[in-house]
């Protein structure tokens, strides 16, 4: 492993090993069949060298189960931003970066040219002026430095108005501390975090995906779409049969679920007619395209829609344009009023109606109530009736309860009615 | 606006820091640094470059390194830290940190940066509807007394209203602010010293607390709050027994990511899973399993496949007779 670098060029590679280590945590070195021993070999280096405190080795009988063991319940911070700390640089890159800050720091605005001077004065560093010029606009365009034109003079320079403010108002790093965690983008809050010196152990979240920070850069790419109100080409690979596809939509919205930890890309595909959602963690590349001329109106549209969506489906599989659920559940009130609550609160678009004391009924119409099958099994041990107008649905209910009753032995009569 | 930059590398990182130092220092003292704040081989990448001069960032003095930079060196922000910061003023749970005259400042101080993102582009289409009240007063001043008192391990006197109707009144140490993603809402994750001078562990509701006060006591030392909530985990985890159907690896491994688990394969298309969790997790966790149906079996622990029993007893009762 004599070619072996801690730091990477391109995070896409990466992204799907640490998607992989820590989701799944029980491939075997075999088991990884994308790509070579040598390449698995070195991602896992690379992976325990970033992540040491969090990786677990596990011996099994056909080799090493490398996994991260992170529990969100006992961390302040994402031990996944990390891996966006890895970019590799030159040497040239980190030694301009320091001296060019380092003279521009007393507010100085100078060019090119007199930077380059001075690198050989006061930090005995020998740049060429046009090596120099590149950093500083490529800094600029990072927004880091500061480019004005004054005749034909290009001046650089640097603005510490909004850093000093940060410095100086110490309930901001609580906010970002909190922010990083509960809020999309949370790595560049962390970043703020790394430069202000202020990593706070402060905070706790609950059902924040870790993982859903390996999915930012696609995410910013469909965001800047949205902004531009542009249409995206999406370069996909398929979860079942890992298949790679090309699909043009109009990017609308991200839908995210705090239950299973899935975000997806809404987008309209005008050679289907229809919005269609896909998983960001199945983008592999988003790349803009020209202005969709009607974006307001499917934003419209998309509103009118959304009402009717459990999940992300716009259509189930009958067909059907919209269907009809309607539950019956099993409550003691007033005691167990928190059930009422549940209803109402996690029922979305629903009614709830308390038929008595110990009856009470939920219903919801939907494009595809299909959806709502793993939440209505939340409310197992209760639930009276069950009746949908997509009758597989209800069917699908039955059929997976009597395959329960039969995995766990529990008594059932009159089964034949169910 | 790059978000895989060098810009954020940890290098960068802790090298600003090295050279914020007004210190010499000795290449020991900079191997440590290193080796405690980088990642775990970038001392074979980092020391030899500092030695040999390829960064000449420190001027060597004999077996001294001195920085060349100013000790006041700071990092400027780049357009997409300011277009994030900009994108939180826009979230109502900034108020929480920042008085009004503070977020007009930050508005100022942006005024010509676009925000990053807007809340419009998200859609959270199962987050409960009954979240805190984050823009009220009353529950931001009761969040305040709080984080402050958390940072200082100063005592609050605090009355609550418990779910279940009670009022209880006590003085607590707030261990850490916990934010559901799920639920909106804010708990106070606190001890109470106990008679015998143990620490207990309580969950309070923010939104279940009427008044919050700081008192003038402290808690002498650091709370190891990791130490007390993994002693509350039960010492057998949950065994799942997932068949790979219906797409439930995949939806299991990534429903459960945020729990401590333990995956490995038993056959061609059944996986077994260990779930690590303690006795506030319970129901929750049981509810998320069932959730599932079939496509996941609990095979242990005895508690927890008994309650999941339990509920399926009661729903095989309630089909013998309305089904």
């Amino acid at each position: 492993m004599s070619g072996f670098h801690e730091l990477i060029k391109n995070f896409s590679k990466t992204r799907e090993y640490v998607r992989d280590f820590f989701v799944y945590g029980f491939k075997t070195r075999e088991e990884f069949k994308e790509k070579s021993p040598r390449t698995y070999d070195n991602e896992r280096r690379r992976l325990e060298s970033w992540l040491r405190p969090y990786v677990r080795r596990d011996y099994v009988s056909n080799g090493i189960n490398l996994s991260l063991a992170i529990d969100s319940n006992l961390l302040d911070s994402n031990p996944l931003f990390r891996v966006w700390k890895t970019k590799s640089f030159t040497d040239n890159d980190i030694i301009l970066h320091f001296f060019i800050l380092d003279l521009l720091m007393d507010g100085s605005r100078m060019t090119a040219e007199s930077i380059t001077a001075a690198l050989l004065t006061q930090y005995e560093s020998l740049f060429d002026a046009q090596t120099v010029r590149r950093k500083c606009n490529n800094y600029t365009k990072e927004g880091v430095l500061i480019r004005e034109k004054k005749g034909n003079t290009v001046l650089y320079s640097i603005d510490h108005t909004i850093t000093s403010w940060l410095k100086s108002n110490d309930s901001l790093p609580d906010a970002l501390s909190f922010f990083q965690l509960a809020e999309c983008f949370g790595v560049i809050g962390n970043t703020l975090l790394d430069q202000l010196d202020c990593q706070r152990r402060i905070f706790r979240v609950k059902h924040s995906f870790f993982v859903h920070t390996l999915e930012e850069e696609i995410l910013l790419s469909l965001i800047q779409c949205m902004n531009q109100k542009c249409d995206v080409r999406l370069a996909m690979k398929s979860f079942k049969n890992g298949n790679p596809r090309t699909i043009l939509c109009t990017p609308l919205q991200i839908f995210s679920s705090t239950r299973s930890g899935r975000r997806f890309l809404c987008g309209y595909i005008k050679s289907y007619k229809r919005f269609t959602c896909f998983r960001l963690d199945s983008i592999k590349q988003a790349s803009p395209c020209t202005v969709s001329e009607e974006y307001d109106k499917l934003q419209e549209l998309l509103a009118q829609n959304r009402p009717f969506l459990w999940g992300v489906s716009f259509q189930n599989d009958q067909g059907h344009r919209l269907d009809t659920l309607t539950m019956t559940i099993r409550v003691r009130l007033p005691a167990e009023h928190y059930i009422v609550e549940r209803l109402s609160r996690e029922g979305r678009n629903g009614t709830v109606t308390i038929i008595n004391q110990s009856v009470v009924r939920y219903e919801t119409t939907a494009f595809d109530c299909n959806e709502m099958l793993p939440w209505i099994r939340t409310f197992t041990g209760r639930i009276l009736s069950l009746t949908c107008t997509d009758k597989s649905v209800e069917q699908r209910f039955c059929v997976d309860l009597q395959t329960m009753y039969h995995m766990y032995q529990i008594e059932t009569r009159h089964q034949e009615n169910i | 606006m790059e978000l895989f930059s060098e810009l954020y590398n940890c290098y960068y990182q802790v090298l600003r820091r090295l050279l914020c130092q007004k210190e010499s220092l000795t290449i020991r003292e900079i191997s440590d640094y290193i080796h405690a704040e980088g990642f775990e081989e970038s001392l074979l990448s980092v020391v030899p470059k500092i030695e040999d001069g390829t960064w000449n960032l420190f001027q060597k003095d004999g077996e001294l390194y001195l920085s060349r930079l100013k000790s006041d060196f700071l990092m400027p922000l780049s357009s997409l830290q300011k277009s994030y910061l900009k994108a939180l003023l826009y979230d109502a749970r900034i108020g929480l940190f920042l008085e009004p005259q503070q977020l007009r400042e930050l508005q100022h101080l942006l005024a010509d940066v676009s925000p990053l993102f807007k809340q419009e582009h998200f859609f959270y289409f199962d987050r409960f509807s009954d979240g805190d009240p984050c823009t009220e007063e009353s529950y931001r001043r009761i969040f305040r007394v709080l984080l402050t008192a958390q940072k200082k391990r100063q005592y609050v006197d605090i009355d609550y209203n418990s779910p279940t109707g009670n009022r209880i009144h006590h003085h607590y140490i707030p261990a850490r602010l916990e934010y559901s993603v799920k639920n909106d809402k804010f708990r106070l994750i606190a001890v109470k010293d106990t008679n015998r001078h143990n620490l207990k562990l309580e969950i309070l509701n923010l939104d279940r607390i009427r008044s919050a006060y700081a008192i003038e006591k402290f808690y002498p030392c650091e709370i190891d709050l990791n130490k007390i909530l993994k002693s509350t985990y039960y010492a057998e985890p949950v065994t799942l027994h997932i068949t790979d159907r219906r797409n439930a690896l995949e939806r299991a491994m990534l429903h459960f990511a945020n729990y401590e688990k333990n995956t490995r394969r038993i056959d061609d298309s059944t996986y077994e899973c260990q779930i690590f969790y303690n006795k506030k997790m319970e129901t929750e966790l049981l509810i998320e399993v069932l959730s599932f149906g079939p496509v996941i079996k609990v095979t242990g622990n005895k508690s927890f496949l008994k309650q999941l029993k339990e509920r399926l007893q009661m729903q095989a009762e309630i089909n013998a007779v309305s089904f």
